[in-house]
């Protein structure tokens, strides 16, 4: 069978890379297809075309020159139970692609689902694998998450998916990574391997099959999931994709179909089972021993045979537990990953849509209070000015509840830049001067001339600060707040003290804890969500940074920020 | 002559809310209730600025900002994104998107015009 070598292609190339002509080898296979004399089907059977490329393990051409690979498998099985007879037809991705949107094949293999690609190509409902991107690097080189990939060189096909999905990716981390683009996966191992790159992002099938040949080995850096398909032509015969549904279902409920067996196949590693080998040696010597001793002990020869059976059970059982396991790891992955999507989908529509309202009323109220629609009497003015101070405290409460969601779901993330931290505290403290000033409170700041740099996310250090300074005014009735930075062991040392009320030794442990309030009585003094210091110490621990309290009950506390002076380089 | 700003926002309250602020800051005020009727505003009046919602039916702040873009004659008038998209990433985006400055609704009605001015 005529077959041309093509790269690895990327799972998810998006439609405009398509555009390719026909090569001579296509043509003539598809003459081949509408030949009737050559046709070996049976009349009688539906002959169902697949398109063949090279994507091991998924999809690819074996040593023999017959397709194989799990889509193969799967395909096949289904064939055979509803006699369907397969053509396939070999080529490129791009080519098979082609072939597909114009209807020439019926079936292509291992499609990602994409908004565009439903457009042109049918698909089926069930998954048959989901598939992400994933970063591999040589043993030992400490990658551990997207972090880690700062100042690194990584190796990625060029202009594929996963390339702009890593750029947004690092991007959105504010990561400084060289992309190198190369034009196949063979060439990004091997580039990694001979360290000319750092890591390499391929597939996970692609990477699970040929990583460690490279002596690469995978890192837990993934990103950017897709569930991948058969794609049908829309003007093919369109049972094929219910057909193709009805057997992925049976076949994914039953751990020993066909389905798991070319999963454990093709991408399961190489396992070493010491007991198979050694029940082998057992096996051979007891017997030589039972031949020496010619017809030997029936009795002896029953308990190795019992023996041998229970460990071939064994055996059985724990490749059972394998594939189970497996199965039961990439379902609960499933699961994990389409509950954030909605979890993160609920908190951006509550945010936006509480914002809504709240623009009318802190908006209208600050218009009527500037006396912009005409003046206001002295009553009226109080009034408003209560409506417009619970809408900005009830702005401020649900900012706080989002954030804490998004600590709890893991959706929270800085966005790290370098600004001038002097600045930056200068600013915050400005924001507090009015309310100060109408307690009679002495504010007073003192930064060190060496501050000046710091790196890391501004808009959620100011946060933090400015929830210390608000803290420390609000327990405060008279005295003073002060507010120090300076560098101490190079690192940030910035604190804000006061002459306060204080914290008594047995509440000064849990402040920290989320929705903690000291005074819970309902008519209590001092209003608040309690969630303030709770979000506080998580920015500053994401920042690599720790906070600390020291307080005396009636004499005032201190709250100390110590903070690296580039977050990006950790703790 | 004062100076005219754009403001395209689908929700009539905050329409009338920022129109009536501008107004009494001494701005004058053309409003678009989506981005198509924005686009051709922007067009035939240009603009010192134009104050965009990003959530708009059917065509929404960064389709506008892309179709704004487009045109040479709009170079130079500040595009300014008055949304309530305060999640992660959201800022970003659109200041990626074209936008030259954003502001997060809720708005603050006593320094939103200064606010304004900042992006001359």
């Amino acid at each position: 069978m005529a077959f041309i070598r093509q790269e690895p292609c990327d799972d998810v190339f998006e439609l405009a890379d398509h555009r390719v002509r026909l090569s001579p080898v296509w043509s003539f296979l598809i003459l081949m297809l509408f030949f009737p004399g050559m046709s070996s089907a049976k009349a009688d059977d539906p002959v169902v075309t697949v398109g063949v490329y090279e994507n091991a393990p998924k999809v690819f051409v074996a040593e023999s020159g017959k397709p194989a690979g799990i889509f193969i498998d799967i395909i096949e099985h289904i064939a055979e139970r509803e006699d369907w007879t397969l053509r396939y037809v070999f080529g490129t991705w791009t080519e098979g692609l082609d072939l597909l949107a114009k209807g020439d094949i019926d079936l292509m293999p291992d499609v990602a689902y994409t908004a565009d690609r439903d457009r042109i190509y049918a698909f089926h409902k069930e998954p048959v694998l989901s598939s992400w991107f994933q970063i591999y690097a040589p043993k030992g080189s400490g990658i551990r998450s997207i972090l880690d990939l700062d100042g690194k060189r990584i190796a990625v096909l060029d202009h594929s998916v996963q390339e702009a999905a890593f750029v947004r990716l690092t991007a959105g981390f504010g990561i400084n990574a060289t992309i190198t683009p190369v034009p196949d996966y063979k060439t990004i191992f091997a580039m990694v391997a001979a360290r000319q790159c750092d890591a390499a992002i391929t597939n996970r099938f692609y990477g699970l099959v040929h990583a460690q040949k490279h002596g690469l080995e995978d890192t837990t850096v993934v990103f950017h999931p897709t569930n991948l398909f058969f794609a049908a032509s829309k003007s093919g015969p369109q049972h094929l994709l219910d057909t193709i549904d009805n057997h992925l279902l049976n076949l994914k409920s039953n751990t020993q179909s066909v389905y798991y067996g070319s999963l454990k196949r093709w991408i399961a590693e190489d396992v070493k089972y010491e007991l198979p080998a050694w029940v082998a040696t057992l096996g051979w010597v007891l017997g030589a021993v039972l031949l020496m001793s010619l017809a030997g002990s029936a009795l002896l020869k029953r308990q190795v045979n019992a023996r041998t059976r229970e460990l071939r059970q064994i055996n059985r059982e724990m490749e059972q537990r394998i594939v189970q396991r497996t199965a039961q790891l990439a379902a609960a992955v499933e699961k994990a990953q389409a509950a954030d999507r909605i979890k993160s989908t609920f908190l951006a529509t509550m945010s936006h849509e509480l914002r809504t309202p709240l623009n009318s009323i802190i908006g209208f109220s600050g218009i009527l209070l500037q006396g912009l629609a005409g003046p206001l009497n002295s009553e009226q003015q109080k009034q408003m000015g209560m409506v417009q101070g619970s809408a900005r405290h009830l702005l401020a409460l649900i900012n706080d509840v989002l954030d804490i969601s998004k600590i709890e779901a893991g959706q929270f993330a800085l966005s790290i830049s370098a600004f001038d931290l002097r600045e930056s505290i200068e600013k915050t403290v400005r924001l507090v001067t009015p309310a100060a000033a109408k307690k009679s409170i002495d504010l007073n700041l003192a930064i060190a001339d060496d501050v000046a740099t710091a790196t890391t996310d501004q808009r959620r250090l100011e946060q933090v600060i400015l929830n210390l300074l608000n803290n420390a005014i609000k327990f405060t009735d008279k005295g003073r707040v002060d507010v120090s930075c300076r560098i101490e062991n190079g690192q940030y040392r910035l604190s804000v003290s006061d002459t306060g009320i204080g914290i008594a030794p047995e509440h000064l442990q849990p402040i920290f804890e989320p929705f903690h309030q000291i005074d819970v009585r309902l008519g209590r003094k001092y209003e608040g969500t309690g969630l303030g210091l709770s979000i506080s110490k998580k920015i500053v621990e994401m920042m690599g940074g720790v906070i600390e309290v020291q307080s005396r009950l009636g004499q005032g506390s201190v709250f100390t920020l110590h903070l690296p002076m580039n977050s990006g380089e950790g703790p | 002559m004062s100076d005219v700003l754009l403001i395209i926002e689908d929700n009539e309250q905050n329409l009338y809310l920022m129109t009536f602020l501008l107004e009494k800051n001494g701005f004058a005020i053309i409003g678009a209730r989506s981005g198509f009727d924005g686009i051709q505003s922007a067009l035939h009046h240009k603009p010192r600025a134009i104050l965009l919602d990003i959530q708009l039916p059917e065509m929404d702040g960064y389709a506008v900002m892309a179709e704004l873009k487009r045109h040479r004659e709009l170079d130079g008038v500040p595009i300014i994104a008055v949304t309530s998209y305060a999640m992660v990433g959201d800022r970003d985006r659109i200041l990626a998107g074209g936008a030259t400055g954003y502001i997060e609704k809720p708005i603050n009605p006593d320094t939103f015009a200064e606010e304004i001015r900042r992006y001359f």
